[in-house]
């Protein structure tokens, strides 16, 4: 996962508002639920915001520490990026 | 409470030009012949939507063969449903390619029989192993999720290597190996296919090596049979949990597989609303859960884990749909499968699969 370029999500994976409230990551063969704040994140995975912009957004939004964000965020993204689901 | 489905396989035809021996499609395909009309799949596909579910299988068969199926995968996306066909390939030129990416298709899986044309078409019972290739090129290239599949038994077990450094030269990035399951054409041919202990232990090396080498390049989804595990698969992550099979004509089953079952009637989405189906007929509420369990099940800790495996596999081998599994170690027929599994041959007939 290169940190310096905007992020995308992989081919064949999408974000799904569900009609309960839920947001999921619909990947080849299967889906993902999110917890509020990778859903947040996610979101922001569309081809213009870079790692570090993300990172920025959450911390702001849910009102975290920027260092636990960091790994938190950094787990999740390497974990995805891993099975192709992050470009 | 009831769950919500999550998933429908639409098998949309039991036609096929291939005649792999390891077919999970039932043995009387002819009973399928009369098949639901485009109108009733684009209703199949928005009844599902409004039941819950978000992701669509576009299987068969060989789906290809449909020539509404660029129509129902529009039909599924306007629903906003993750689409995905599976296939065996041999139809996907560039216009049919060209007309599913339009119709917005997420993902792709094209299976191969082998690593080699000489046994992939002796199993496909016909020649098209050179023309998959040809294919999978051709697809990677696009803007669609690929996986490549390959369904693993006695005759190919051996080149299992060989499969995954064929995905590693078409630079797939998903590939599934999957140990035959035993069910339909592929049940009738089970003393043929099974593959030995020795193949099985080979491959679970030879899949370990190739992940961790392979690590953020590869995912390797890899099947195991589950004759021979000690615990079985959690199949269908429970009856009438998550999914749901709508047959070529109609029919709505819990598992691809459930047809086999003589003792469950199965309802039409002919006769009856897709979410009455999956909440109040007999069919899905019979081994939804835990409360149909008999022991070894009922008070296992791992119930709500394996869900009791596979009712297919428990009517096959044990004769009745509410047993544990006999894939089970724990399950007193847990013999039937174990004579199986050492008694398989290489000498045993193998069945191609027909109409």
């Amino acid at each position: 996962m290169n940190r310096e370029a905007p992020l995308s999500l992989g081919k064949g994976v999408k974000l799904r508002h569900d009609r309960d409230g839920g947001v999921m990551l619909l990947v080849p063969e299967g889906a993902l639920m999110l917890n509020a704040s990778a859903a947040a994140a996610l979101e922001l995975v569309d081809g213009k915001h870079t790692f570090d912009e993300i990172l920025a957004a959450i911390v702001v939004r849910f009102e975290v520490a920027a260092e636990t964000a960091r790994q938190e965020l950094d787990e999740l993204f390497a974990r995805l990026a891993e099975r192709g689901f992050l470009r | 409470m009831t769950p919500r489905p999550l998933s429908l396989l639409c098998e949309l035809t039991y036609r096929c030009n291939l005649q792999c021996p390891y077919c999970y499609n039932p043995l009387r395909l002819r009973d399928y012949a009369g098949e639901l009309s485009t109108e009733q799949w684009e209703s199949v596909l928005a009844q599902a939507a409004d039941a819950g579910v978000v992701q669509v299988h576009f299987s068969g068969g060989e789906p290809t063969l449909r020539r509404d199926l660029p129509e129902l995968v529009s039909a599924a996306s306007r629903l906003e449903l993750y689409t995905n066909l599976i296939t065996q390939g041999t139809f996907l030129e560039d216009a049919l390619l060209d007309r599913l990416l339009d119709a917005g298709l997420d993902h792709v899986q094209i299976s191969i029989q082998g690593a080699g044309a000489e046994v992939a078409d002796r199993i496909a019972g016909t020649v098209v192993h050179e023309k998959k290739l040809e294919v999978l090129k051709r697809v990677r290239e696009r803007d669609v999720a690929l996986t490549l599949n390959c369904v693993l038994h006695r005759f190919n077990h051996d080149a299992l290597e060989e499969v995954i450094a064929l995905a590693e030269r078409l630079e797939i990035r998903r590939l599934e190996l999957a140990n035959v399951q035993f069910y339909g054409w592929a049940y009738r041919n089970r003393a043929a296919l099974m593959p030995t202990r020795e193949q099985v232990r080979d491959a679970d090396a030879a899949v370990n090596a190739a992940r961790e080498r392979l690590t953020g390049r590869m995912e390797i989804v890899y099947v195991r049979p589950d004759y021979f595990d000690d615990f079985p698969k959690p199949c269908m992550n429970g009856w009438g949990r998550e999914f749901m099979t709508v047959t070529p004509n109609g029919q709505v089953l819990p598992c691809p597989a459930a047809a086999a079952i003589e003792t469950l009637q199965f309802e039409n989405v002919r006769d009856r609303p897709l979410a009455e189906i999956w909440s109040e007929s007999d069919s899905f509420i019979r081994y939804r859960g835990t409360d149909w369990m008999p022991e070894p099940c009922r008070s296992c800790e791992r119930r709500e884990i394996d869900w009791g495996g596979c009712r297919c596999q428990a009517f096959l081998l044990a004769g009745d749909a509410g047993l544990t599994d006999p894939a089970c170690s724990l399950s007193p027929a847990h013999d039937a499968v174990v004579a199986l599994r050492d008694g398989s041959s290489e000498e045993a007939a193998l069945v191609a699969r027909r109409a």
